[in-house]
């Protein structure tokens, strides 16, 4: 029990960290209004310029809470453009370790950090032992299905969709 | 004459064993015709079996240029997440495996038959589940659509059929010949990648699946808006090489997409699960010292 609740409040902690540092830069798409609430009928908190910047509080669905300026409000996913070169606080970038690389490849024997470009495919070997190894790591359908039960995943009917119209 | 031929050796292939005895330069005769019958445009209609073998091949490619994370509980996460989606697209039975390569490159994989192979480099790099629901089944999608017996056809075409039944028979000698045309087909391809359209193709229905299954159908949005905003590294190449822009990709999402989710509200964008995971210290590895995934949770908090 106790061991539950360490975990929940690591969980807890790490949810916290993880918003603190989802604050990314972005860009307004198209001029319109900010919104109160993440639905398309909400009251309007405010005018948004195109390429407004802003930085991005939260990330809900098809939604966003932005802060433009003074105005805080939601915008549509869609609607933004993140910063260019601003990759995610926080993540991995390949290049972050750049310096470590060596040779055309990328490659150091040292480090033990790989890139995959061409020419490492065009030079790579067929490797079976790893495929046999990916082999006895796949899971059952039943497996799967009982897992996303478990974390009370929902299926939903959802048509596929058609390429739709340019807002142009 | 030559039909006649072939005739006489179509009718004694369904004899083989009396063939062989009545006439000992049988197989010399057989590997003739054989060869004359090329693979042609039937690629994409071959049975499911042999699609799996062929995948495999494609897999251990992928597989020899950067090999399977050691992290089997990792592992294990992204199959069920996989096997989950793949239920959800129209080839549930398929023998679906998933793995993630130890490389620091963005970048994901599929190949026929079933097999998703995803970088470190990208996995570490999403924000939830979604995301990693989102890449999956944008894969899934090309498998399901056949996209790579597709691109792969035109390498292919010319290759002898009866070295495609040896390679599919499994006993080498032809068989390697069309086995060897194939693992090049398979560099080229994956170094090309398959037709912008069959991307935009694969977004639109990778993001119904993952809604299908329960998860924000906008992962893969958010995944194309880091890389749309990703810098001009190595570590981006090939995948900005095989893909349209980012940017032309949302802005197609956007189009198909418009407000057509907003009334599936029974989706999420994280499970506490996926979150440990990512937390969780990565095992100890032996003779991979300098491993990517602990310097990063340490940047992560600092």
């Amino acid at each position: 029990m106790r061991r539950c609740a360490a975990i929940l409040l690591a969980a807890v902690l790490l949810c916290r960290v993880t918003s603190a540092e989802a604050a990314e830069k972005g860009q307004i798409l198209r001029a319109g209004d900010l919104l109160a609430q993440p639905f398309i009928d909400a009251a309007k908190s405010g005018p948004v310029t195109a390429n407004q910047p802003v930085t991005i509080l939260e990330r809900r669905g098809a939604w966003a809470s932005v802060e433009a300026g003074s105005t805080k409000g939601w915008v549509r996913l869609l609607n933004l453009r993140l910063e260019a070169g601003a990759a995610r606080p926080g993540a991995t970038r390949p290049g972050g370790i750049a310096s470590l690389r060596t040779g055309s490849s990328g490659r150091t024997a040292t480090t033990g950090i790989k890139g995959m470009d061409e020419e490492d495919i065009r030079n790579a070997t067929p490797d079976y032992q790893e495929l046999e190894l990916l082999g006895t790591l796949a899971v059952t359908a039943d497996d799967a299905r009982a897992t996303a039960q478990k974390a009370a995943l929902k299926e939903n009917t959802v048509a596929y969709l058609d390429k739709g119209r340019s807002r142009k | 004459m030559i039909a006649h031929r072939i005739l006489l050796a179509a009718a004694l292939l369904a004899l083989p064993g009396v063939a062989q005895a009545q006439f000992p330069n049988i197989g010399g005769l057989v590997k003739g015709v054989q060869n004359v019958k090329k693979l042609g445009d039937s690629l994409r209609k071959i049975p499911e079996p042999e699609e799996i073998k062929l995948g495999g091949d494609l897999a251990s490619i992928i597989l020899g240029a950067a090999p399977l994370v050691q992290d089997a509980e990792k592992q294990r996460y992204v199959n069920r997440v996989g096997r989950w989606l793949a239920l959800h697209s129209d080839r549930p039975d398929l023998p679906w495996q998933f793995g993630v390569v130890e490389t620091d490159d963005v970048n994901a994989f599929s190949m026929p038959g079933g097999y998703v192979l995803i970088s470190r480099g990208m996995f570490d790099q999403m924000r939830n589940e979604a995301e990693l629901a989102g890449v999956l089944a944008h894969e899934i999608a090309h498998v399901a659509k056949k996209d790579h017996l597709g691109a792969l056809q035109g390498s292919l075409r010319n290759a002898a059929l009866g070295d495609f039944t040896e390679y599919v028979g499994g006993s080498g000698g032809i068989g390697g010949a069309f086995k060897s045309a194939l693992i090049n087909a398979g560099k080229d391809m994956f170094a090309r990648g398959l037709n912008h359209d069959d991307e935009y193709d694969a977004d639109r229905m990778g993001v119904v699946i993952a809604a299908r299954s329960g998860y924000s159908p906008y992962g893969l949005v958010g995944v194309l808006q880091t890389l749309s905003a990703a810098p001009e590294e190595k570590g981006y190449a090939l995948m900005n090489k095989t893909h349209p822009l980012p940017v032309d990709r949302i802005e197609r999402l956007d189009r198909a997409m418009g407000t057509k989710f907003d009334t599936v509200t029974a989706v999420v964008e994280d499970l506490p699960s996926f979150v440990a995971l990512r937390a969780a210290p990565a095992p100890a590895v032996k003779s991979t010292p300098a491993r990517a995934p602990a310097r990063a949770r340490s940047r992560r908090r600092n």
